[in-house]
């Protein structure tokens, strides 16, 4: 077995940041990412989605470069950048040819010293979150769905089961003066890692790193809300209204095992067995065979980067003149035939090969053309959950000891009725009232 | 270095670009099989892993005469059985190879894309072999495969996107194929196993097709494995139906797409241009990089980051084979659709009228000259960019000259790019969103036509 190993070096400023550099010189292009160890889950009570709405402030100026310079200065220099909100951890992050590592990590450094904005970039910014929920779920057939429902059906801890995207009138009343005291929180040094992929070499990295970011005063240690949720007794249910898509959907969330315990490992090959594609139990059975779903897919979404209650979702569309409780027993047929009879030997090893593939496509993968995205986000997160970025190398090793016996356990332990939730996404029109009508033109 | 002050302790001076480090394309092999079958490899070992595809210079352009769509249905079909395996052994296999494998049909290729382990290289070349060569289309399959993509046709149309795309080529292209963008419910339920069996003879041929293979393995080895899979294989290349020619629309008109309830506006606006073969196609890229085609673009400046009409609003030039089309989308608020189409013919017509600025033409080259790289880091962004220049038949040198190429270009070429194709007078506007809060701002824009969610004119 051919087993890929990533040269790492991590060390720590005094400050409390964070530095993981991952040389690696296939092109003159650098990575580079600044991960802040707070997400959507803890933004504060009555400010759903402002854990988003400042990633977008963030692009906003800071103390020497000011609004449009950003992302300016990046994209004038070959590069791209991003951002994005997750649900403990918020990230930044561009890809420059590596004539630009400089600039890049002075712009971040630059950042993370000193916000700079004001009540028009806010108003600014706001309009513009308001568009992309609109275009990702207000204005969208199955938009939100499931990952913005299921929550506050599964979920009783407001941490866990708010609205993520954020309610209008939240964003609204959101102020500069939330702005910068959520900065002054959670965007310090001592709760954040820089990361530096692709081609620097470590040595360099590290004296760059301290060059720039050396000196940004440390603050208090970050407070964090328990994400702890209550013991579940029974089964939860939830119906959304489905406006503009035509199609009855479901969503079937079973909150998995805690992060890189034993079980989490079977938990996740488990999910290959029922999520892996058109090889997957769920869409062979619904979708394939016994042709009651148009779609069924899902899995443990961004399994490395979560640190709190989570789920593993199966999502269906399924026919109109087959009901939902007829779906949902299709469905519970393909996790009863699992917990009673588990899985083949054959079907373990199989998942295995494909587990460790996509691990590597995982580790060498992109996001919106920028390479060592994956990379990145994984190291990010060993880092800022256990301290460990080094896990990169080492965290396939849990699951492919994972043994036939495993997999059935924990289908017993975690498939049940009250470990689940269970939304029903109810569309207001008909798919049959399409029917009748003329041609397209 | 730039000279630096420290205030605080902080470097208050944008530092400085380094030297440029150089970019270096991996060699490429050709080969042309006996039978003539394309294949081109580079090599590339960061992960132990290969990413391939199998294309054909032919579909759904091509299937048009036999019914829309029908090289798409083919390709979806193709997966689902062969001689030997049947649809769960296929899938299973995959799994066991840690494969992945889609087939699918544009405009104007069908291909097999594929993903694995290159300890298992042989075997999943093996699969792919066998499903370019002895799919079976077995009856059961073929019909789940067409209800399924029955309700995937009705679903697409509750999709803002996709009734804006739909509009936009049905307007540029009227009789001709590209105009098609999906088929219509009736046509997928007249589609015959039979047809699909034609397409599949007459498309999936060796003379008709390309291997583009990236990834972790040695050449010499791997053009041997190849030329052992494939060296049976047999076919003539289709010969291509004669099509009409493309629409001409003149003067702006609007096209109102109207969803009831929508509570944003999807604006798409178009007009022809060029395809990648082109001449101008350089001077496209960068004049569109510098209008919508980046973050820091002109169109993303002012009706994102000052105006917040949207949130993601961009350009770009969509090249097919025969023709091509320059289009600008935005989503936007329901009462900004007249202010956001404004701005947008503003930065059209202010590129086609003003010079641009050195310093603003600068970064714009150095945007696209600088991520043109990035596809060499991973081996699936390599074979895209191989992709492009194999299918395109663009000269063997374009990866190594395109950035030279970019660097050369003067304010003039823009000015003369942005005068011949952002054809600000005869662009054609389509707005996807509710009739009674957006028909008087878009009707201000042009001769307006109205239309459902099912295509039918409303007046």
């Amino acid at each position: 077995m051919n087993r890929l190993q990533i040269a790492i070096e991590h060390a720590k400023l005094a400050n409390g940041l964070d530095v993981v550099i991952a040389p690696d010189s296939t092109a003159p292009v650098a990575t580079v990412g600044v991960y802040y160890k707070i997400g959507f889950r803890l933004e504060p009570q009555g400010r759903s989605g402002f854990a988003h709405l400042f990633e977008h402030m963030m692009f906003q100026g800071s103390a020497n470069a000011p609004k449009m310079q950003h992302i300016k200065l990046i994209n004038s220099s070959g590069g791209l950048l991003n951002g994005s909100t997750h649900y403990d951890v918020t990230n930044y992050y561009e890809a420059v040819p590596s004539n630009a590592l400089e600039r890049v990590l002075w712009l971040e450094a630059d950042r993370m010293r000193a916000l700079k904005v004001d009540d028009e970039n806010l108003r600014n910014q706001r309009d513009v979150v308001k568009e992309e929920v609109r275009v990702n779920v207000m204005n969208q057939p199955y938009g939100g769905f499931p990952w913005l429902d299921l929550p506050p059906v599964a979920f009783r801890n407001w941490a866990n089961a708010h609205n993520f995207y954020g309610d209008f009138a939240d964003l609204d009343a959101a102020d500069l003066a939330d702005v910068q005291a959520f900065f002054k929180t959670y965007y310090v040094p001592n709760n954040a890692v820089l990361l530096i992929l692709g081609d620097v070499k470590a040595g360099e990295g590290l004296a760059l790193a301290e060059k720039y970011f050396g000196d940004i005063p440390s603050g208090a240690a970050p407070p964090f809300a328990d994400p702890k949720e209550p013991e579940q007794k029974t089964e939860r249910r939830g119906t959304v209204e489905e406006k503009f898509g035509t199609l009855p959907a479901i969503a079937i969330g079973y909150t998995v095992p805690e992060r890189r315990t034993t079980d989490w490992c079977a938990m996740a090959l488990l999910d290959q067995a029922l999520h892996g594609g058109r090889a997957g139990r769920v869409y062979r059975d619904l979708v394939l065979e016994k042709q009651v779903a148009v779609e069924a897919d899902g899995g443990i979404d961004d399994i490395f980067g979560y640190n709190g209650p989570t789920q593993m979702v199966t999502r269906i569309l399924h026919r109109g003149d087959i009901s939902a409780d007829k779906t949902v027993e299709a469905f519970d047929a393909v996790i009863r035939e699992v917990q009673e009879n588990g899985i083949s030997d054959e079907e373990l090893e199989q998942i295995k090969v494909k587990w460790r593939s996509d691990y590597y496509s995982t580790l060498e993968g992109g996001r919106g053309g920028m390479p060592r995205y994956g990379l990145m986000h994984l190291l990010a997160c060993f880092t800022l959950f256990d301290k460990k970025p080094e896990l990169v190398n080492t965290i396939l090793d849990g699951f492919l000891a994972v043994k036939r016996e495993d997999v059935q356990n924990v289908a017993k332990k975690y498939l049940r009725a009250e470990n689940r939730a269970v939304v029903f996404r109810a569309p207001i029109k008909s798919s049959e009232n399409t029917a009748g009508e003329k041609e397209a033109a | 270095m730039a000279t630096q002050t420290r205030t605080q302790g902080a470097v208050t001076a944008v530092p400085a670009l380094g030297a440029e480090r150089p970019v270096t394309w991996p060699k490429r092999t050709r080969a042309r099989l006996a039978n003539g079958l394309e294949v081109l490899l580079a090599e590339s070992h960061a992960i132990p892993k290969l990413h391939g595809q199998l294309s054909f210079r032919s579909g759904n352009a091509a299937a048009i005469d036999r019914g829309p769509g029908l090289a798409e249905m083919t390709a979806t079909v193709l997966r689902t059985g062969t001689k030997l395996r049947i649809s769960r052994r296929i899938e299973e296999d995959l799994r066991s190879l840690g494969a992945d494998l889609s087939s699918s049909a544009g405009a104007d290729t069908s291909a097999i894309a594929f993903a694995g382990l290159t300890e298992m290289a042989e075997p999943l070349l093996g699969l792919v072999n066998e499903l370019a060569r002895d799919a079976s289309f077995v009856d059961g399959e073929f019909e789940r495969e067409r209800r399924l993509k029955l309700e995937e046709v009705k679903l697409d149309r509750t999709q803002p996107g996709f009734l804006a795309g739909e509009r936009l080529r049905k307007v540029l292209f009227g009789e001709h194929p590209y105009a098609v963008a999906s088929p219509t419910e009736t046509q997928v339920s007249a589609y015959q196993r039979a047809d699909l069996l034609d397409i599949y003879k007459d498309f999936y041929t060796p003379e008709n097709a390309l291997l583009l293979m990236v990834g972790d393995f040695d050449t010499a080895t791997m053009l041997k494995s190849i030329e052992k899979t494939f060296g049976a294989w047999s076919g003539k290349k289709p010969k291509l139906p004669d099509v009409a020619d493309k629409a001409q629309p003149r003067g702006r008109r609007v096209y109102l797409v109207h969803v009831p309830g929508a509570v944003q506006t999807q604006i798409l606006c178009g007009c022809h241009a060029i395809t990648r073969k082109h001449a101008d196609w350089i001077k496209l890229g960068l004049t569109n990089s510098l209008y919508g085609g980046a973050f820091n673009s002109r169109l993303v400046m002012n009706i994102r980051e000052d105006k917040g009409y949207t949130y993601s609003p961009r350009s770009g030039v969509q090249a097919l084979r025969q023709h091509g089309y320059f289009s600008v989308s935005a989503a936007v608020r329901n009462d900004v659709v007249a202010a956001s189409l404004t701005e947008i013919f503003y930065e059209l017509d202010k590129l086609r009228s003003v010079p641009v600025p050195d310093a603003e033409l600068a970064d714009a080259i150095n945007y696209l000259t600088g991520i043109f790289s990035m596809g060499l880091a991973t081996q699936d962004g390599l074979l895209s960019q191989l992709a492009t220049v194999a299918m395109n038949e663009l000269p063997d040198d374009y990866l190594e000259t395109y950035r030279e190429r970019v660097r050369a270009l003067t304010p003039t070429d823009l000015l003369e790019t942005a005068r011949k194709y952002f054809d600000s007078a005869n662009m054609q506007i389509v707005v996807v969103g509710d009739r009674a809060q957006i028909e008087g701002q878009a009707a201000l824009f042009g001769e307006l036509h109205v239309y459902d969610a099912q295509g039918n004119l409303l007046s």
